[in-house]
C-alpha cells in the first residue's frame, strides 16, 4: 500500500488520479486534497522523537548531535569518531584516562584546524572581533586550496592572512603589530603577503595615516581633541606633499608628536615610537620635514598650550 | 677604469654613448625629446666549467679567494673588471658585479682562465646573462601614492619597501619606482632595460610632482636646526626600511630581490 517511488509516486486517489497527494507526516498518511480520501498509510514519521522546551537549560538538547558545523571552512563533518563518556572512562591510578582516542580527525582537516586555532589566538591577542578572524579563516582556506603556497610555514600564512583580513575589514594593523603576536618575522610575513595577493588575485587598499590615529592615541591616552588635531595634521602633511616617500605610520607618529607637544599632554618621541613601532629617529626625520610648515598644518580651532614658535625643532 | 655602459634614451630617440655591440635602429627625432641617462650597474651571468673543482685546494693555492665551507661555495674576485664569482664544486660559476654585458663575458672568461691555470680541464659552457640591473634618474619627483592608486597592478607597500614595484610582461622587466624620481630596472637583457624605461616614462610623467628633492647634508642644512645642537648625526640603521631619504635608487640592497636568481 505504501508507495515505492521510482521518481514518480505510483499510487493515486482512485477518483482523482491527477490530484497531487498531500502527505501528513504526523499521522503517517497520504491524503487526496480533493475528496479527503486516505490513500497511503504507514508512512514513516520523520518528526522529532521527543520535544524540547526552552526553559530546560540543564539538560542537553537531544535533537542536536555534535558541535555546530563549520561548513564553509572544513571538509564536511562526516567522519566517525568514538566518543569517551566522561563518567565511565577507565581511569588509571593518577586520574588519567586509560584508553585514549588516537585517530580523532581527518588529517587534511588537521592543518586547517590548527591554523584556525592559531588565527583565533592571534585575533584574541590583538582584540579583534570575530568578523576579522572569520575573514582570515576564509582567506586561509582559499590559500590552502590553491596549494601554491604549500612550502611556506603555516604560521607565516596565518599571519599574512590575518594582516590581509585586517586590511580588508578597514581596520589595518601594521606588520609590526602582527609580528608582535606571532612567531614569524616581518620579512617572512611580508613575502607571504605578497604571494597571497598574487595567488588570490586580490588587491588591498593603501594604508592612510588616519587608520592608525585612534589606536595610537588611545594607547597613549591622549584626549580626543589631540587625536583630531593629529589626524588633521597628518592628512594635511600628506596633501601638501611635505613627506614624500615616508611610510604613513611614521607620518602619523610625527603628527601625534607635534599635536601632543602643542597641547598640555606632551609625549616624548620615545613613548610614541614604542606604541607605534616606529624608530625615534624616524619620527625625528618626519617631524623635521613637517616642522617648517607647522602654521599650515594645525587646524584653525586648535587651542595651543605651547604656541607654534615654542615647539621643539627636532 | 672602464666606465659602465651608459645608454642614452630619449622617448622616441635611441642612442648608446659607448658604441658597444648592439645598435638599435634610430627612430625619427622628435622636438623637445627629454634625454635620460640609463646606467647599467650590474650584470650577472653564469656559466659552467663542466668539470668538478676541488674548492679547498683552489682556495689554498690561488689568491683573492674566500672559501665558505658551510655554504659549499667559493668567492673569487677580480680587480679588472671588478667582479665577484661564486664558484661551486660542480663547476657552475655565477659572476656578478660587471658593468656591461661585454665586460661580464670578459670577466667570466678571466675566471675560467684562472681556474684553468691551476690545472683543471676547464670548458666555457652555457654562458648566459642571468640578470641586468640598470638605474635611471628622472629629472622630476614622482607622486607614487597617486601612481599606485591608478595602477593597481603595481605593488606599493610603504611598510615593506619605499618604492613601487612594477612588473611588465613584455619586455620582461621589474621596475622599482621611487618618489625621488629614481627608477631601478631589473631585466634579463640590456635591451629590455631600455625598453622598460621607455615604456614606463609616459606612465610616470603623468604623476610629475615637481623638481627632485635636494638631499640634505650637514653643509646645506641651515635655518631650521640650531647650529649648537648639531653634534652627532645619528645614523643608526632603521630597521623599518620604510623611509627613503637615505635610499638612493642605485643600491641593490633589497631583501626579497635576489640578483643571482634568474629574472627570466
Amino acid at each position: 500500500m505504501a508507495s515505492t517511488s521510482r521518481g514518480r509516486v505510483q499510487i493515486c486517489c482512485p477518483e482523482h488520479p491527477d490530484a497531487p497527494l498531500v502527505e501528513d507526516y504526523h499521522a503517517g498518511d497520504m491524503i487526496c486534497p480533493e475528496c479527503g480520501l486516505v490513500v497511503g498509510d504507514r508512512v514513516v514519521d520523520v518528526g522529532t522523537e521527543w520535544r524540547t522546551f526552552s526553559n530546560e537549560k540543564n539538560t542537553k538538547d537531544p535533537s542536536r548531535v555534535g558541535a555546530a558545523e563549520n561548513p564553509l571552512l572544513e571538509g564536511g563533518d562526516l567522519s566517525t569518531m568514538i566518543a569517551i563518556d566522561p563518567k565511565d572512562s577507565q581511569v588509571d591510578e593518577f586520574g588519567k584516562p586509560m584508553y585514549r582516542n588516537r585517530r580523532t580527525m581527518n588529517s587534511a582537516d588537521r592543518a586547517l584546524t590548527n591554523a584556525f586555532r592559531e588565527i583565533s589566538q592571534m585575533a584574541d591577542r590583538l582584540n579583534l572581533p570575530k568578523m576579522v578572524s572569520d575573514r582570515a579563516n576564509t582567506l586561509f582556506k582559499q590559500v590552502n586550496d590553491t596549494k601554491s603556497l604549500k612550502g611556506r610555514s603555516n604560521d607565516a600564512v596565518c599571519s599574512a592572512c590575518m594582516y590581509i583580513a585586517c586590511r580588508q575589514e578597514f581596520v589595518p594593523r601594521t606588520f609590526k603589530e602582527i609580528c608582535a603576536v606571532s612567531k614569524v618575522s616581518k620579512k617572512e610575513t611580508g613575502r607571504v603577503f605578497k604571494l597571497i595577493l598574487k595567488t588570490l588575485e586580490t588587491n588591498v587598499e593603501l594604508i592612510t595615516t588616519g587608520d592608525f590615529m585612534s589606536r595610537f592615541c588611545s594607547n597613549l591616552s591622549l584626549s580626543p581633541r589631540i587625536q583630531k588635531a593629529a589626524t588633521y595634521i597628518a592628512r594635511k602633511a600628506v596633501d601638501l606633499y611635505l613627506v614624500p616617500g615616508r611610510s604613513p605610520v611614521s607620518v602619523a607618529a610625527a603628527a601625534i608628536y607635534m599635536a601632543s607637544q602643542a597641547s598640555e599632554d606632551k609625549k616624548t618621541q620615545k613613548d610614541i615610537g614604542d606604541i607605534a613601532g616606529v624608530a625615534e629617529v624616524t619620527i625625528r626625520q618626519a617631524y623635521k620635514l613637517m616642522y617648517p610648515k607647522a602654521h599650515d598644518l594645525f587646524p584653525e580651532d586648535f587651542k595651543f598650550a605651547t604656541p607654534i614658535d615654542q615647539l621643539p625643532t627636532q | 677604469m672602464e666606465s659602465g655602459q651608459i645608454l642614452t634614451s630619449g622617448v622616441g630617440q635611441l642612442g648608446t654613448s659607448n658604441g658597444e655591440g648592439y645598435n638599435p635602429e634610430p627612430l625619427p627625432e622628435e622636438e623637445n625629446v627629454p634625454l635620460l641617462d640609463i646606467s647599467i650597474n650590474n650584470v650577472v651571468c653564469s656559466f659552467s666549467t663542466r668539470c668538478h673543482l676541488n674548492l679547498k685546494k683552489i682556495a689554498m693555492e690561488s689568491s683573492n679567494v674566500e672559501y665558505h665551507r658551510q655554504h659549499g661555495m667559493m668567492y673569487m674576485r677580480l680587480r679588472r673588471p671588478y667582479t665577484t664569482a661564486n664558484v661551486w664544486s660542480s663547476g657552475k660559476i655565477t659572476c656578478t658585479g660587471a658593468q656591461s654585458e661585454d665586460l661580464a663575458k670578459v670577466a667570466a672568461r678571466k675566471f675560467a682562465r684562472k681556474i684553468q691555470k691551476l690545472g683543471y680541464k676547464v670548458k666555457f659552457c652555457n654562458y648566459r646573462v642571468v640578470n641586468v640591473l640598470g638605474t635611471c634618474i628622472l629629472p622630476f619627483a614622482i607622486d607614487i601614492t597617486k601612481f599606485s592608486r591608478q595602477h593597481k597592478e603595481a605593488s606599493y607597500e610603504p611598510e615593506l619597501h619605499p618604492g613601487v614595484t612594477y612588473k611588465i610582461k613584455s619586455p620582461k622587466a621589474t621596475l622599482k619606482i621611487f618618489s625621488t624620481g629614481s627608477i631601478t630596472v631589473t631585466a634579463p637583457r640590456v635591451t629590455n632595460v631600455q625598453s622598460a624605461i621607455e615604456y614606463i616614462y609616459p606612465l610616470v610623467a603623468n604623476f610629475n610632482a615637481g623638481p627632485r628633492p635636494v638631499k640634505k647634508t650637514k653643509s646645506n642644512t641651515n635655518n631650521f636646526v640650531n647650529k649648537r645642537h648639531i653634534t652627532q648625526h645619528v645614523m643608526s640603521p632603521d630597521d623599518d626600511c620604510d623611509d627613503e631619504s637615505d635610499f638612493d635608487g642605485s643600491s641593490v640592497d633589497d631583501e626579497d630581490f635576489d640578483s643571482e636568481v634568474s629574472q627570466d
